[in-house]
């Protein structure tokens, strides 16, 4: 039987931020992708040193509608380190295709809980 | 404004611009939708026609932000590149030279009637742009591009040069003060970057939160701001008031 850590006290945990981000493509993505795309983008940026310590994760995904039928909109919540979202917040632009297929991503804010950033900046 | 880009600055009241857009009418609308407040419409020399001139009329009375028509002179010869420059700058609001080649990058800084001086470190190991050829630009008001195209589509095994040769023209700056801006080069909707990425992005070039907003949002409102009096300048600090 694997054993739990107990949870850190507050005091001791990294603090975290949020930030969502919209992302349209020209194929359908899934939640894999992103993450995939996300953190490829940071190795490429900074390296497997400057993204170990970024504490990167995608928390929540949501699909949105969009006009045109050949085009895929998502909206989602990143999390990261408190210290280090200047630098997270230069990955997201950089990420420009997914297996030969434009993809573009758009910050839409940057949130101290999920639920702030989902009420301010996803308004679903 | 700190020069913290997670400060709470508030991105929705200010303006601004992409003077290097190669866009058609559904880019301008995504544009608009991202919170820029002008773009300048770029089409090569060869295309900047009439054509064109009748499409951006329609364009411009469909749109909901400032339109500035903008004409891309590319050549190999500095001779070349003046006899262009006089052909096109009485048609176009803003004049854009493709740099690269030294010689070409040396005469568009040298040159008043020239507004931007597009890529000048393209196809070239080092940034294009020197002491010498920033003095003249800080002198001319020959604005430097920052092309975050080039960043972006080059093979992710030579980014790093690239955000080396733009480091090398934010060094520069910050001596010469010569203008810089920050430009996507957006063809279609996949190129368009949001005011706030762009000044995240920066940051991979060394460049400080109020450098970056100055680069979109002041210095071209600046260059817009020049050429729609240029016809009224007689000669250096004279112009003809209406």
């Amino acid at each position: 039987m694997i054993q739990k850590l107990k949870i850190l006290p507050p005091t001791i945990r990294d603090k975290k931020r949020y930030i969502a981000f919209e992302v349209t493509s020209s194929v359908s993505l899934g939640r894999e992708d992103i993450i995939s795309m996300m953190l490829d983008g940071s190795l490429y940026l900074y390296g497997a040193c400057g993204t170990g310590n970024f504490e990167l994760w995608v928390v929540k995904l949501w699909r949105c509608t969009t006009n045109n039928v050949q085009e895929h909109r998502m909206k989602g919540i990143l999390r990261c380190r408190r210290e280090e979202i200047d630098s997270v917040r230069a990955v997201i632009p950089t990420i420009t295709n997914f297996r030969g297929k434009p993809v573009v991503f758009h910050t839409l804010g940057i949130s101290g809980t999920i639920k702030s950033a989902t009420k301010n900046f996803i308004k679903l | 404004m700190q020069g913290n880009y997670s400060s709470n600055y508030n991105f929705s009241n200010s303006m601004f611009f992409d003077l290097h857009f190669h866009g058609d009418e559904e880019v301008i609308k995504e544009a608009e939708r991202l919170g820029y407040s002008g773009i300048g419409l770029t089409r090569y020399f060869e295309d900047f026609n009439s054509d064109f001139l009748k499409q951006f009329d329609i364009l411009k009375a469909n749109s909901n932000i400032i339109l500035k028509k903008c004409a891309e002179i590319s050549c190999k010869h500095p001779e070349d590149l003046r006899k262009k420059v006089q052909k096109s700058r009485k048609k176009a609001d803003i004049l854009i030279v493709r740099g690269g080649d030294l010689k070409v990058n040396r005469a568009a800084c040298e040159d008043k009637r020239v507004d931007i001086l597009s890529q000048p470190n393209r196809s070239r190991r080092d940034s294009g742009i020197n002491h010498v050829l920033a003095r003249k630009a800080a002198e001319n008001s020959v604005a430097i591009e920052i092309n975050l195209k080039i960043l972006l589509k080059t093979n992710l095994r030579y980014r790093y040069r690239v955000l080396s040769q733009f480091r090398h023209i934010v060094e520069l700056q910050r001596k010469f003060k010569f203008p810089l801006i920050i430009t996507s080069s957006a063809s279609f909707k996949y190129d368009l970057i949001t005011p706030q990425d762009i000044t995240a992005l920066s940051k991979s070039f060394q460049m400080s939160f109020e450098e970056s907003f100055d680069a979109i949002s002041k210095i071209p409102q600046e260059i817009i701001e020049i050429n729609d009096l240029r016809d009224n300048f007689v000669v250096d600090g004279v112009r003809i008031m209406e």
